[in-house]
């Protein structure tokens, strides 16, 4: 069994914790992305369950086995750096074969696994290459060949696609995932790009300030935030200010601009707090676009902002401003700017928080 | 093969120059040994391999030079050793107590070698621990003397060194040694051998220390030249300084290939 248990792992600095209180279960052969933004802590939790880094307090588990103790070399986690890591004086065959000879495996059996490897990863042909001749994705092919090779247990990716430029990231998020998916091997990636974490994951956790905010699949994330950091984090939203009038049901009814709309509600939300009403541009409707049920109010196009694939609204509602943005297809209504309009979205695709 | 910098004229001029300046006591040196006269002088009267040979049939001389050569090889290989694990851990520990010991072990280097060698003879003979004038001392203060360059060699190899490189051979299974051997270590080879070539060099020409620590009648080989000098004014010591030139430079390119070689290698 190769499934992960943090439990309460800690981490500090003497000023401050890089970890705090991380409590996480991966399963076996799933895809986790650590997604945060810089010094949230995501590269610490990795070190610490690579073994680099010495939790302050809490455990880890692999499979119900305790290693917190154990040194990084006898964890069986593989681990790719963010800079690759290729031993420069050893050629891409060497690199493989080391993990190898250190498991003193026989030397045609290492042979033939290193030819294996290089195939996956398609890079046959490059055994005798110096890092210096291989360009960032083949130094990021031969890192990952390296590791599972030696078929470890766990797979950690810290960051692997940052130093890539964006035609070859998008080509290697896909290469990763389908590698991931072929060989079951249980992951964990860390990365501050939403579009790397909705993509490649089976389940993502969001860290901020050294903790986990929130844990769940990736539509899960998108679309039901639970805290107006996530909500800022992870793709655009309208945050505007409302009033609760009631709440019941996880619903809540709250008033904006004069209208009274339903939305979902967040944790603790009551009756006369201070919250933020959440909806993101793309669930915003104009006019007829609305359907029997949604959320309605009046508003005054502001601008209109022509994007090619979409076209962009800005919408005055009272004394704040919404943004919402509509597919440019046959028969979509447009609105010169200055109309007076009612715009609406579904109640459940709309959640009032805490502010 | 990497290109060439661009140096400009001037520079260049000025580097000659430099060069220069620093070849001429080698010249001098090396005439007054081929000397055919009697006395060190300059400029030669003619050039004979007279003293040359005087040089190759001295006991004392010999005895001096492969003295000198031993002391030079177990100096160097000590600090070399030592000065790596120093430099190592001194680059890597951020605590305030590595600021402290990197000072102190660069001590050496700004010390005259007079007061090092005084304070060791001194420290020798009071505590009486059977040192003062023996091998062990001398090694000691060769040691003492040579090790600080090691450790700057080194400390600058391990400038930017990638920590991630050894953690990525611990997670593949490596110990914390046999990453270190397997990894680190290649990757300064370059800076152990430059100090261990400045080590070597060092001690084989080291004299203001050595003079309060040479073992009686076994005389390091600059000793050898001072005294031959003091009582004949002959120019055997100016025949064994071209020797000692002769071998300072030819470990110099050695290594230099060494070093090289490995960097091929790579390629
Ligand atoms: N060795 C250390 N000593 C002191 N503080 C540290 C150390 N390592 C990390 N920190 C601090 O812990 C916090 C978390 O660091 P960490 O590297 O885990 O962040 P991260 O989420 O990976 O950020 P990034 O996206 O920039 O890589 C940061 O504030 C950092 O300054
Ligand atoms: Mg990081």
């Amino acid at each position: 069994m190769s499934d992960i248990r943090l439990v309460n792992l800690t981490k500090s600095y003497g000023e401050g914790n890089a970890v705090s209180d991380v409590d996480l279960a991966i399963e076996e052969g799933e895809f986790f992305s650590l997604l945060g933004p810089s010094g949230c802590g995501k590269s610490t939790t990795l070190r610490m369950i690579a073994g680099f880094v010495r939790p302050t307090s809490g455990r880890i588990l692999i499979g119900g086995d305790d290693i917190t103790a154990l040194p990084p070399e006898r964890r069986d986690i593989g681990i790719v750096f963010q800079n690759y890591a290729i031993f420069p004086h050893m050629n891409v065959a060497e690199n493989i074969a080391f993990g190898l000879k250190l498991r003193k495996l026989p030397k045609a059996e290492i042979a033939r696994r290193i030819e294996d490897s290089l195939r996956q990863v398609g890079l046959s042909g490059y055994e005798t290459r110096y890092q210096r001749q291989l360009s960032g994705g083949e130094q990021q092919r031969v890192a990952l060949a390296r590791v599972l090779v030696t078929e470890p247990r766990i797979l950690l990716l810290d960051e692997p696609l940052s130093a890539l430029d964006k035609g070859l990231r998008e080509e290697m998020k896909f290469w990763i995932k389908d590698l991931q998916k072929k060989l079951k091997i249980t992951t964990i990636y860390v990365t501050h790009d939403q579009d790397e974490a909705l993509t490649m994951s089976d389940r993502i956790g969001v860290m901020a300030k050294s903790r986990i905010v929130q844990v769940g699949t990736p539509q899960e994330i998108y679309e039901r935030p639970k805290t107006l950091f996530v909500t800022s984090f992870i793709g655009h939203s309208n945050v505007v200010d409302v009033a609760v009038r009631r709440v019941a049901d996880g619903m809540a009814v709250v008033a904006l601009g004069g209208s009274e709309l339903a939305s979902r509600a967040g944790a603790g939300l009551a009756e006369g707090a201070a919250a933020k009403l959440v909806v993101r541009p793309e669930n915003i409707l104009i006019g007829t676009a609305l359907r029997e049920g949604d959320a309605r109010l009046p508003a005054t196009v502001v601008s209109e902002t022509y994007q090619g694939a979409i076209v962009r609204y800005r919408l005055a509602v009272g004394d704040q401003e919404i943004v919402a943005e509509r597919q440019n297809q046959a028969h979509v209504e447009r609105f010169a700017p200055g109309t007076a309009v009612t715009i609406g979205w579904a109640p459940d695709w709309s959640e009032t928080l805490l502010a | 093969m990497r290109d060439e910098p661009a140096v400009s004229w001037p520079m260049r001029a000025v580097a000659i120059l430099a060069l220069v300046i620093l070849l001429l006591p080698v010249v001098i040196v090396v005439l007054a040994g081929l000397n055919a006269g009697e006395y060190l002088t300059f400029p030669p009267k003619g050039l004979s391999l007279r003293w040359v040979i005087a040089f190759l049939s001295s006991p004392t001389f010999m005895g001096a030079y492969l003295y000198s050569f031993v002391l030079a090889l177990v100096a160097t290989l000590i600090s070399t050793v030592l000065g790596t694990l120093a430099a190592v851990y001194l680059s890597r520990s951020r605590s305030r107590a590595a600021a402290i010991l990197r000072g102190f072990f660069m001590l050496p280097v700004v010390l005259p070698g007079v007061v090092l060698g005084l304070a060791l003879y001194v420290f020798y003979v009071t505590t009486d621990i059977g040192l003062a004038r023996s091998f062990p001392g001398l090694l000691i203060g060769h040691v003492l003397v040579t090790f600080p360059f090691v450790i700057a060699t080194v400390t600058a190899s391990m400038v930017g060194f990638d920590l991630s490189l050894e953690e990525a051979a611990r997670s593949l299974g490596a110990s914390p040694l046999t990453a270190f051997m397997k990894i680190t270590l290649r990757l300064i080879a370059p800076g152990i051998s430059a100090g261990a070539i400045f080590a070597f060099i060092v001690s084989f020409g080291q004299f203001e220390t050595t003079l309060f620590l040479t073992v009686p009648n076994h005389e390091p080989l600059p000793m050898a030249m001072y005294i031959s000098l003091r009582y004949k004014f002959e120019p055997t010591a100016a025949a064994a300084g071209i020797f000692a030139i002769a071998l300072v430079a030819l470990s110099t390119v050695v290594s230099a290939r060494l070093v090289s070689l490995r960097r091929v290698f790579r390629a």
